[in-house]
């Protein structure tokens, strides 16, 4: 399981709303490591989009949406779990692993939440447990 | 439109082993329009290979295409290189597509990544029912529309039989509707309820699969 590097970071895939969050972040140093990705709505994201960075060895997939129910896009966030799942039955059909993409809902005003899923993260992917 | 699931992706990757150059080709057609075989689904498989091969410590070169469809000779030219250079091409077009390429690229090895299942319609999206068996014979006139052969799952001629209860089929009362109960209703709405007291003949299988192989010569259009 590669780590988290200069080069090869854990990607953050976030919706427009979602980034407000994660731009919110106080402690700066929570977000070293992670490349943040902002998509018009979570709905957009693609299980090939995902398989693509695996492919190319980033250890983490983070995807942050709207709470559910409250969507911008209505459905985006419901898609993007959807295609979260499905990427991660892959990852575990084809023997490299499941849990290795995580999802999350968040508001705008999530910046607390947000800090502690990086926390999180960072301990998972350290700690060699994905 | 045809209709297909991929196939289990175990299945898929024991064909593989030992080719050193891959392609795998998707088809722009039927299967892009049920999400089983276009570009999206190309890109999915082909990543799910490298990894899988990243894992296992193989070496092997996956290349991906998708072409507007497989079984129309002229869509082949934007492919024939990519295909000339790989060892193995997986298709992920439906069986029609699958041959067709076998056929075009003779000495090529060409493996399926799809189960072909049925010509069916999209009910929603992510719902797909079948709707024509291809017997050769349309019959659609006398039923409103609706048709015995596909959507009985005992093809009668004449129904409903015992097996139908409140509407649903017995050979899958939770899912699948007696396709005689949507063809009264359908006749009731029309008015032609009289129509379906005429006695059906049986269905001459000839004209379809029980027939052999089906080839179309249409003189008129051939060159």
């Amino acid at each position: 399981m590669p780590e988290i590097t200069k080069t090869r970071k854990a990607v953050i895939f976030c919706c427009e709303n979602s980034s407000l969050a994660v731009n919110a972040v106080k402690d700066t140093r929570l977000l070293e490591g992670f490349e943040q990705k902002v998509l018009p709505c979570s709905g957009k994201l693609e299980v090939g989009l995902i398989l693509k960075c695996l492919e190319r060895e980033h250890p983490f997939i983070l995807v942050l949406a709207c709470p559910l129910d409250n969507c911008k896009y209505l459905k985006g966030n419901m898609r993007a779990r959807k295609r979260v799942d499905l990427a991660n039955n892959i990852c575990e059909e084809i023997g490299i692993g499941g849990g290795r993409v995580r999802m999350d809902y968040v508001s705008s005003l999530d910046a607390h939440k947000v800090e502690r899923i990086l926390k999180e993260v960072r301990e998972q992917i350290q700690g060699g447990l994905i | 439109m045809i209709t297909a699931v991929q196939k289990p992706f175990e299945e898929i990757y024991q064909n593989i082993k030992g080719i050193e150059k891959l392609l795998v080709l998707g088809c722009g057609s039927c299967v892009t329009v049920c999400m089983a075989g276009g570009e999206k689904e190309v890109e999915i498989l082909s990543s799910s290979i490298r990894l899988a091969n990243r894992q296992n410590g193989l070496s092997m070169e996956v290349a991906e295409g998708t072409i507007e469809r497989q079984c129309d000779r002229e869509f082949f030219d934007s492919a024939k290189k990519m295909i000339d250079e790989a060892d193995a091409v997986i298709s992920m077009a439906c069986g029609v597509g699958v041959q067709f390429l076998a056929e075009e690229f003779k000495g090529k090895v060409v493996f399926p990544a799809l189960n072909t299942k049925f010509y069916g319609a999209t009910d929603e999206q992510g719902v797909w029912s079948e709707r024509c068996a291809g017997c050769g014979d349309c019959k659609l006139t006398d039923f409103g529309g609706i048709c015995p052969v596909a959507r009985c799952s005992k093809s009668l001629m004449n129904g409903p039989c015992g097996g139908s209860s409140e509407g649903m089929c017995e050979v899958d009362p939770e899912t699948t509707p007696c396709g005689w109960q949507l063809i009264f209703d359908r006749m009731k709405e029309l008015g032609q309820l009289e129509k379906l007291e005429k006695t059906h003949p049986p269905v001459d299988w000839s004209s379809g699969r029980d027939g052999g192989p089906g080839r179309i010569i249409r003189e008129d259009v051939k060159l």
